[in-house]
């Protein structure tokens, strides 16, 4: 790596070096067998460039190639903005959980068991489900090293459970999907075979629903839904551009004084925790929401820079991409309300835990309209059964400010870290 | 190439081997507002090994050739670890063809300069009106190497371009935040994106026009859907469900899902076809090495084929039809969609809307999703129909169907089928974004539910 650094130090002023090397296995099932097993062994470079002031960029996976890699580089920073930053020098990096060394040795065999033991408990409740089970496991090795003399590279490791139980009846398919992830290595199998047959027995019987309004509760799988919104709205490129709603309103209320949101790289194994962000800048937590009140926006350094404002270490990207602002791990706190004082909460209400659909609205306005994949009546405090080809509408800015209550229980989601969540209200139509 | 590919899988003990290798070089674009985010050239390498055991399948991809003998090894190895039902491949004739990329105007002849001077010019004209807070554009093009030789003796070079533009422009009147997006291009080169000034018009207006639309009401409406949203309709309501990996383990949906079965009426024919030149999902040869037809899916309202690979055709005692895909080196190949449209009908788009009393008229696509028996499809816009006419804007809904169900519920079909590929792609499993085209003509759907507000 000191080569490239060296080799294109001799064209431009200044330069940063993105190495990835990466392992992935995966065990997959089908139709509840041991159907495949894949691997990977990738490399990549990315080499950003300051030259003339302006930004370059280039990516190979083939050391053959650094050539390429150097002239691309210096020729996209023909056209590149003007730098409105330095890289980073080396600095006090504190550690951050991330790497985990039992997933590094733990065996195809054994991935293989877990996902057997896993699928061999849904049958037993529900021997007509036909699953399909994912369990992954990934060693990632992330170098920078730059001009300004930070050489910094850290481990990071993935263990990944995921299962998706089907069945097709006539008139009526229903899937039930759970998934865990961490850094850290755990069997996740019985837990996750568990909450499989939870929702599978609540979707043994239909319920009808109306068109109208209603209170309704998003599970913790769920509200994914929900954040991307808000995490969009918090991204220093959108506020830079004024196209999000959030961007008049730092230091105000935006949401129910219930909601407190951290986004947090240290935290221990989280499923984005890391050392540094993608430009080598120590990781840190960053509040978000502080009981309704909007703390802070997230950066990198060129989009920091535009709103001369600091970085917050929220640089995102892989070695064919440029960095650009990301949330890491978002975790939201929790309330003290169970699931089931939740539930005799509702007269007439729903449960939403899968949804299809997200992602595909206004979502710059917080806006959704989603088909309920997976959802649940509930009537006089009481789950009646599933709900189907029914849609839910509804901003996402609106129902953070009409919270009835929060969940005591939170789960990791992806790298978002929630807390189930019941609405006032929500529309549905049927 | 060639003879370094055959020796390797000569290395293989298995019954059946196969090795990818692919390079591309990618240049691409991307402005948000007045900010040119990232500009430049990229280059990828690697490969991917497949070996069949008895009962299932071990997968490697890689990016350095130097470890190639162990990779060889592992994946022979942990091809041998399934257990159970027998893996069988339907016989497909053995192939040695090299298919060279089409494209009137190489991009890799193009210089960066030029490319940014006609972005910028897009991305000028998108920035220009008096309520666009900002705009974003994506130009990309590509060039693919993909070479595949199996243990069977079929070897193919396949060469193709790419060259891709998203437009969209971004809208702000206080709080409210509006964008209307507009995307060309497909297989082909640098000439499928000039002289677009007239598509980066259309959005912008659109975008200022969506501020003064209303939020719709939730409900039933009887629905028109322009070609865009007909073709997304077509991959997402059927395309998927006609996967037949999906299908061919499960014998409770084999049984629901038997040839013959009546989804529509007489008036609906959905098609899959790869070899269509231009097309975002064109091919000659899947990621199996095998030749790509004309599949129906759907034809005079029944269901008559469906989508498979070498593996899902065996087991279901169908011919194959060239539908393995995966997005790059890195995946294997998995039964996938190309280009997937409605046949055109014989009502012209105003006969459908002047035959409604009340409905709404949707256009545009912002995507769209299914659970093989539900499925979403998101317009960017809408006009509520009274009385045959379209009277005012609406926004912000989404349309949602039952797969068996809705198809029924179609009583028209439009004499005007255009496909569209556009930037995006279609996600299954890991893989996502795969280039495909979607299509139709309008078609009318009655008593569709509609989510808004």
């Amino acid at each position: 790596m000191e080569n490239i650094l060296k080799m294109a130090l001799s064209k431009v002023e200044e330069a940063e070096i993105y190495r990835e090397d990466f392992q992935n296995t995966t065990v997959s099932f089908q139709s509840n067998r041991l159907k495949a097993i894949d691997n990977s062994f990738g490399q990549g470079i990315g080499l950003r460039v300051i030259k003339n002031k302006k930004k370059g960029f280039s990516s190979i996976t083939n050391l053959a190639d650094l050539k390429f890699l150097v002239k691309s580089a210096i020729e996209s920073s023909r056209f590149g903005e003007i730098a409105l930053f330095k890289f980073p020098t080396s600095s006090k990096i504190s550690k951050v959980k991330c790497f985990d060394p039992a997933i590094l040795s733990i065996s195809v065999e054994k991935m293989v068991e877990e996902g057997e033991r896993a699928i061999r408990a849904i049958l037993e409740e529900f021997p007509y489900l036909q699953c399909e089970a994912q369990i992954d496991k990934t060693i990632l090795k992330i170098s920078i090293l730059n001009s300004s003399g930070l050489s910094f590279s850290y481990k990071k490791s993935f263990y990944s459970f995921s299962i998706y139980a089907f069945l097709a009846r006539e008139g009526d398919f229903l899937g039930v999907g759970e998934e865990e992830a961490s850094c850290q290595y755990q069997d996740w199998s019985d837990l996750i075979a568990q909450r499989v047959v939870e929702k599978a027995r609540l979707a043994q019987k239909n319920a009808a629903i109306e068109t109208g309004t209603y209170p309704v509760i998003f599970t913790s799988k769920a509200m994914p839904v929900i954040f991307a919104s808000l995490k969009k709205g918090i991204n220093g490129k959108l506020i830079q551009k004024k196209v999000s709603p959030l961007f008049p309103k730092l230091k105000k209320q935006v949401t129910s004084p219930l909601v407190s949101i951290v986004d947090d790289a240290t935290f221990p194994y989280g499923k984005a925790s890391s050392p540094v962000d993608g430009e080598g800048i120590p990781s840190r937590r960053n509040p978000i929401i502080e009981n309704g009140i909007l703390k802070n926006f997230i950066y990198d350094l060129q989009t920091a820079g535009l709103m001369k404002t600091q970085t917050t270490a929220n640089a995102a990207r892989e070695y064919d991409t440029l960095p650009s602002p990301s949330t890491t791990n978002f975790i939201v706190a929790p309330g003290n309300f169970s699931m089931e004082e939740m539930i005799k909460d509702i007269k007439e209400g729903l449960i939403v835990d899968q949804v299809i659909g997200a992602g595909q609205s206004n979502t710059l306005m917080g806006e959704f309209s989603v088909n309920l994949d997976l959802g649940f009546k509930i009537e006089k405090g009481k789950i009646k059964g599933r709900v189907k080809d029914v849609m839910a509408t509804g901003n996402i800015y609106e129902l953070l400010n009409n919270i009835r209550g929060i969940g005591e229980k939170t789960q990791f989601v992806g790298s978002t870290l929630t807390p189930p969540f019941y609405f006032s209200k929500i529309n549905i139509a049927s | 190439m060639r003879t370094h590919l055959l020796s390797c899988l000569n290395k293989i003990k298995a019954d059946y081997a196969e090795i990818r290798y692919e390079e591309r070089v990618v240049t691409y674009i991307h402005w948000t507002g007045k900010e040119l985010e990232s500009i430049g050239t990229s280059k990828e390498k690697g490969g991917g090994i497949r070996v069949k055991g008895k009962a299932g399948w071990s997968f490697l991809s890689f990016n350095n050739l130097d470890d190639l003998p162990s990779y060889l090894h592992l994946t022979t190895k942990q091809s041998l670890l399934s257990k159970g039902i027998p893996v069988k491949l339907a016989s497909v004739p053995i192939v040695s063809r090299i298919v060279p990329g089409s494209a009137r105007k190489d991009p890799r002849q193009i210089d960066l300069e030029e490319k940014y001077r006609l972005t910028s010019l897009y991305n000028q004209i998108l920035l220009s009106g008096p309520e666009i807070q900002t705009s974003d554009l994506r130009y990309v093009d590509v060039y693919i190497v993909k070479y595949f030789a199996n243990s069977e003796g079929t070897y193919i070079k396949q060469e193709r371009f790419y060259t891709l533009l998203g437009m969209a422009s971004i809208a702000r009147r206080g709080g409210n935040i509006q964008s209307a997006h507009e995307g060309v291009g497909g297989t082909g080169g640098y000439e499928l994106v000039e002289n677009q000034e007239e598509k980066a018009e259309k959005a912008v207006k659109r975008a200022s026009q969506l501020l003064d639309a209303e939020p719709a009401k939730g409900g039933r409406y009887t629905v028109v859907v322009d070609p865009e949203l007909s073709g997304v309709f077509a991959h997402e309501a059927f395309g998927h469900l006609s996967e037949a990996d999906f299908l061919f383990e499960n014998e409770r949906l084999l049984d629901i899902m038997k040839l013959g079965r009546r989804f529509g009426s007489e008036i609906l024919n959905i098609v899959d076809e790869p070899p269509i030149p231009g097309e975002g999902g064109f091919y000659l040869y899947d990621d199996e090495g095998v030749a790509a037809g004309k599949t129906y899916l759907i034809r005079e309202g029944k269901l008559v084929g469906r989508l498979h690979s070498r593996e899902t055709a065996a087991k279901m005692g169908e011919e194959p039809t060239g539908n393995a895909r995966a997005i790059s080196y890195e995946y294997p190949p998995i039964v996938r969609m190309s280009n997937t449209y409605i046949e055109k009908g014989e009502k012209s788009k105003e006969e459908m809307i002047s035959e409604v009393k009340e409905g709404i008229y949707a256009r545009g696509f912002r995507g769209g999703q299914t659970n093989l028996e539900m499925f979403t499809f998101a317009p960017e816009e809408g006009y509520i129909i009274k009385d045959g006419k379209l009277t005012r804007r609406i926004r912000d809904f989404n349309l949602t169907g039952n797969i068996f169900t809705t198809l029924s519920q179609i009583d028209a079909v439009g004499n005007d089928l255009v496909l569209f590929t556009g930037p995006g792609g279609c996600g299954k499993n890991d893989q996502s974004p795969l280039p495909v085209s979607t299509g139709g003509p309008h078609i009318r759907i009655r008593e569709l539910v509609v989510g808004g507000r």
